[in-house]
């Protein structure tokens, strides 16, 4: 009865618990295309390129203003695909155009904020004063998106830029003199 | 605007009710209404069957401000009523009905009507030149049943006297008698076979009366007789009595000094005379008005202390008369009515205690009804009554009797002594009125006067303990929230709170008071349906005469009303209550035109204005620090300012002066209401540019027109100088039509009856109403603000042109429309809310369709474009494109379907919260609603079901306390019973 109780574990889920070690297979059926084993003689292959001759410090700045350059222009990329979603959604308040105009405003300021985050990879000692320009050139693509922003809630009417903005501070003209009617 | 079908289908059936002026669900909750007819006459109020085979009766009156209706007498309800003259009237007219007849006639004017009596649908109308005298039903005629109508005709010069016979049927005149003297015609009277026309012969020292005897057929004169008088009748007033339609007319009268009382039977030539008991003061006669009745009359002698009466018999045959029996002497004036059934007449005396029945025949009462106590609050001073002999057993009589108390009710009092119903007919012909607001607890002002006065210490000990001792309310305050909160779930309201008037929070509770031409003011709250809290007489106002209110200055902290009348009378009362502090009886001179409130240095008082416009110096604590602008006799504009001439005592004088140029008369002017709020001093404009309001408190519009040239000029005045900022003039106005004028804000319109030419055809002209409105500006540019700028203050006193800006002046940019309407308006008056933030709409009385419209400002822009559509900056703005034509909504008809009546005028109050404004039209009716002029912003309308809120909430609460547990044990139950 007990033998019947317990059943042995079957071989698939014990090797699926405990696979077995691979081996090589005695035979000479090649593997597959692809498969791992087959790739493994080419390994010396890939060392080689690793083993390329290393860059010298000039080409890494190089490349690194390169880097830093696309990264000082990224924010200036996006702005033609936000202008014509800004002038799509329309000047009306929605939820939508709140969002937009909130993203616009938050992303310009947080990137001026993180300045010096975004390229301290970049920056070395040797090519700071030309980093210096870059960053110089992006804090002003953040600020050109920023006008953008300002351009929308502009269009939105939100800026306090017309003389109805200030009409509930104006004061009414009060005579010194005044009359009562008895007629 | 491509809307999905569905969506636009929505929007077109919500916009009706977005537009509604009230909901139905606020009829009798914010509004309520007295239908009232105005006093009932002696003479032109009786009962009536409107039905020959029915024996219900109505009750019909013309009334003492010229309305004519029949009222219900079971339930005090109005059947019909007219206004006759479209105007309110100074009593007078006639009313008579033919027995078994259904219809009435009445006359007033120069005008006869009849009219039917179930209905009130119009018979006949008949204008004739001259004067109406009198009225009566000629019972007997020789074309069958039919029931002609005779009109005693006065011409206007008063040179000759014209009697007609109208036909019953349609008007048409029968025949006509016409007599080319100078006699004063008095009255007609018919008997069975002749006609009698009295009137006054000789001179106003000493009259004689002289009866025509005319035939019925011909309306040939068969007789003429001249009783003499003795120098007993110096006007028509002197004879008291022309026994109407009864088998024996008489004439009655009395000597001077109402010792002696003369009677002519009509057709003879004697006159007897009955004497009079000693010390009395007025002497009346009643008297059956049927052909078949028994001649017997009842002649009511009151004295100073109390009332008598005798019945007389008349002799058919020989013409004698003689004194049937006496009724003792009772206290109070006493109220005589007379009743006929057939041949039996009755007497119906009322007094304070008790109703009696009498027969003609015989002194003995045949019915003795007491009054219940207290139940007629005020004595009767005439009425008429009903009596119906009941079949059956025995002799049992039913009466009831509609009279007019000293307090000018009409009264309905039933058999039992009840009384079925009180109508406050008084209420009719308002001349002044003004809302109140519900004066504060006096005893907390006083104690905290008392505290403001002591040391700090005592005060906050006095406060401590004023603090502790309101302690022993708290339980009382605690009960009274479960039922405060049930009735503000149920939207009942409650009032009063200990019996005492409270304000609510949102200041709909108020009193109107209301002072009337008849010397009687009233106290009515606003917030409770416009019940009348009190009312009591100010003076005895001799009829025929008026009491003219000049103004009413409403005392807040001291909960006091001072009314100040044209005769140098005023009465000064509590709000609260109306019991009456401080009165002064009219003089019989008038000497006072006007009055102002002014600024004191002991606070506001009323300033009365001389007929010339003068003002006499004042106290020297009562010197008004403001121009007062008064009209001289010749209806000039004068401003009157107060300067020292010597030494510390101010005295008047005329700054200015605005004659009205030759050829015209004033016929209009307007103010900016005294709470005026204004939310913007300017209008935003698409651009988001600002147009600045021309805001000018002294400003003042006077409309002034020329009979002549056929012209309306319309003058903007600056009150501190006389100077004129603006005027125009509009061409083809019929200055017989009413026109009126409002102010407000920076705008100002006029209504008037005019004509205008066709945009299409010029030459085609069209009559009609007309509003031409009228927006002021500072400057025609946007943005600018004029040579003042942004200065706080300026001097009206100041050059209108500022030397140095470039010849710019502060005078307003004006800017004009004029629209058609729909119907005539009158009574014009401009909603005021307590900041202005709220839109207005200007208020008027449909004097065709009875009924008070509010027009919203928007559509009486004078901005809208002519001719061409909107922009969307205009659009933005709110512009709609000009039409000229402004259609009256009936959606915009503040009283809905209810027939208000005779509107004088409208008077506006805010409330507290800023969407509303409350509304009071007086006149002939009474009527009040609140207005909303931008929708109920601010509260909740009636249609918001508190109930189905909380109830939801308790749902949803008690579903989160019965669920809770249950979710937080499966939860568990999860974690800890996790399938192995």
């Amino acid at each position: 009865m007990s033998e019947l109780a317990i059943p042995p574990v079957p071989r698939w889920a014990a090797e699926l618990k405990n696979p077995p070690v691979f081996k090589p297979k005695a035979d000479k059926i090649p593997d597959p295309p692809g498969y791992p084993s087959s790739q493994a003689p080419s390994s010396s292959k890939v060392h080689k390129v690793a083993q390329r001759k290393a860059p010298t410090p000039e080409e890494m700045d190089t490349l690194k203003l390169k880097k830093a350059w696309e990264v000082a222009l990224g924010p200036i990329k996006g702005l033609p695909m936000t202008g014509i979603m800004m002038y799509m959604s329309g000047n009306s308040l929605q939820i939508f155009s709140i969002m937009m105009v909130f993203m616009a405003f938050k992303n310009p300021i947080m990137g001026i904020l993180a300045t010096n985050q975004a390229f301290e990879r970049f920056e070395t000692d040797s090519n700071r004063g030309k980093i210096l320009q870059v960053k110089v050139a992006y804090v002003v693509m953040q600020l050109v998106a920023l006008a953008l922003g300002v351009w929308k809630i502009n269009g939105m009417g939100l800026l306090p830029t017309t003389r109805s903005d200030w009409l509930a501070w104006e004061a009414q003209r009060e005579p010194l003199e005044h009359a009562v009617t008895a007629l | 605007m491509l809307l999905p079908p569905h969506l636009s289908t929505f929007l077109l059936l919500a916009l009706p009710s977005a537009v509604r002026a009230v909901f139905q669900d606020e009829v009798g909750h914010i509004d309520y209404h007295y239908e009232l007819l105005g006093v009932p006459q002696r003479e032109t109020t009786f009962f009536h069957r409107p039905r020959r085979d029915e024996k219900a009766s109505l009750l019909y009156t013309l009334s003492d401000v010229g309305v004519l209706g029949a009222v219900h007498p079971s339930s005090g309800a109005v059947l019909w009523r007219h206004l006759l003259n479209g105007t309110l009237t100074d009593g007078g007219g006639f009313l008579r009905a033919g027995e078994g007849e259904n219809w009435v006639a009445g006359a007033l004017g120069k005008s006869v009507h009849a009219w039917d009596a179930v209905s009130g649908r119009n018979k006949f109308w008949v204008d004739f030149s001259g004067e109406v005298r009198d009225l009566e039903i000629m019972e007997m005629t020789e074309n069958g049943g039919r029931k002609d109508v005779l009109a005693l005709f006065d011409e206007e010069d008063g040179s000759s006297t014209v009697l007609r016979r109208l036909s019953g049927d349609d008007g048409s005149v029968v025949w006509e008698f016409k007599e080319t003297t100078k006699d004063i015609p008095l009255q007609v009277s018919t008997n069975v076979e002749k006609v009698f026309v009295i009137s006054l012969h000789g001179n106003a020292a000493a009259y004689n009366l002289k009866v025509t005897v005319l035939d019925t057929l011909s309306g040939k004169r068969l007789d003429e007789l001249v009783i003499g008088t003795k120098g007993d009748v110096h006007s028509k007033e002197d004879v008291m009595f022309v026994g109407a339609n009864s088998a024996a007319p008489i004439v009655a009268w009395t000597d001077n000094s109402l010792q002696k009382l003369r009677v002519n039977v009509l057709g003879l030539k004697t006159r007897q005379e009955f004497s009079l008991p000693a010390g009395a003061v007025s002497v009346e006669i009643h008297a059956p008005h049927l052909v078949q009745s028994l001649p017997h009359f009842l002649v009511h002698i009151k004295t100073a202390s109390g009332n008598s009466a005798d019945v007389y018999h008349v002799d058919l045959k020989t013409g004698g008369i003689t004194k049937a029996y006496d009724l003792p002497v009772q206290r109070g004036t006493g109220a005589f009515s007379t009743s006929s059934d057939n041949a039996n007449v009755y007497f119906t005396r009322i007094t304070n205690e008790e109703i009696v029945l009498l027969s003609s025949t015989s002194n003995a009462a045949i019915g003795c009804w007491p009054l219940k106590e207290g139940e007629l609050r005020s004595a009767a001073i005439y009425g008429v009554s009903e009596v119906v002999k009941k079949t059956g057993s025995g002799e049992s009589f039913a009466v009831r009797s509609a009279v007019v108390t000293d307090t000018d009710d009409w009264v309905l009092v039933r058999k039992n002594g009840e009384i079925a119903w009180s109508r406050p007919e008084g209420m009719t012909g308002a001349v002044a009125a003004a809302f109140a607001e519900i004066p504060e607890n006096e005893d907390l002002v006083k104690t905290l006067e008392q505290e403001a006065h002591s040391n700090i210490l005592a005060a906050y000990i006095h406060r401590v303990n004023r603090h502790i001792n309101d302690l022993k309310y708290l339980p009382a305050y605690l009960n009274s929230i479960p039922s405060r909160l049930t009735s503000s779930i149920l939207g009942t309201e409650v009032s009063f709170k200990d019996g005492k008037l409270a304000r609510d929070s949102f200041g709909f509770h108020k009193l109107v008071i209301l002072a009337t031409r008849r010397g009687m003011f009233y106290g009515l709250d606003v917030g409770n349906k416009g019940k009348v809290l009190w009312s009591n007489r100010a003076f005895d106002i001799a009829k025929g005469d008026k009491w003219n209110v000049t103004g009413i200055h409403i005392d807040e902290s001291a909960g006091e009303t001072t009314v100040l009348g044209s005769n140098k009378d005023h009465v000064v009362f509590k709000t609260e209550t109306g019991k009456i502090v401080d009165a002064k009886a009219p003089e019989a001179q008038v000497s006072t035109r006007s009055a102002a409130l002014v600024n004191t240095l002991s606070g506001q008082v009323l300033l009365a204005v001389g007929l010339d416009g003068e003002i006499s110096s004042p106290p020297a604590d009562w010197t008004p620090g403001q121009t007062v602008v008064t009209r001289g006799l010749g209806g000039e504009l004068k401003g009157v300012t107060f300067v020292a001439a010597d030494g510390a005592k101010l005295s008047p004088l005329v700054t200015w002066t605005f004659p009205v140029p030759q050829g015209q008369k004033t016929v209009s002017i307007a103010t900016r209401p005294a709470h005026d709020s204004v939310a913007s001093i300017g209008r935003v404009l698409g651009d988001r540019s600002v147009k600045y309001k021309y805001l000018n408190p002294n400003a003042l519009v006077l409309a002034a027109v020329d009979d002549a040239a056929l012209t309306l000029t319309v003058y903007l005045l600056d009150t501190v100088t006389g100077q004129i900022l603006y005027s125009s003039k509009y061409e083809g106005v019929d200055a017989g039509k009413p026109i009126e004028c409002a102010m407000s804000e920076n705008w100002f319109m006029c209504s008037f009856f005019g004509q205008y030419g066709v945009r299409d055809d010029p030459d085609q002209i069209v009559k009609g109403y007309q509003i031409a409105v009228s927006d002021m500006y500072e400057s025609d540019q946007p943005n600018e603000r004029g040579p003042l700028d942004d200065s706080d203050s300026y001097s009206p006193l100041d050059p209108l042109d500022v030397p140095g800006a470039g010849g710019a002046s502060t005078l307003p940019s004006v800017v004009s429309q004029t629209y058609v309407l729909g119907a005539p308006i009158s009574a014009l008056q401009v909603t005021q809310t307590r900041q202005g933030i709220s839109a207005r709409q200007l208020l008027a009385y449909l004097p065709d369709m009875h009924g008070i419209v509010g027009l919203p400002r928007m559509l009486l822009e004078p901005r809208r474009p002519v001719g061409r559509d909107v922009t969307p900056a205009e659009m933005e703005e709110g512009l709609i494109k000009y039409h000229p034509v402004i259609e009256i909504d009936p959606k915009s008809v503040l009283s809905h379907e209810r027939d208000v009546l005779g509107v004088e005028k409208i008077i506006t109050s805010p409330a507290v919260v800023e969407s509303t404004s409350l509304l009071f039209a007086y006149g002939v009716d009474v009527f009040g609603t609140r207005v909303a002029p931008s929708f109920l912003f601010d509260i909740l309308g009636k249609g918001f079901n508190k109930v189905t809120l909380i109830g939801t909430v308790l749902a949803l609460s008690a579903g989160v306390f019965a669920l809770g547990p249950m979710v937080r044990r499966k939860q568990i139950d999860t974690r800890w019973n996790a399938p192995m």
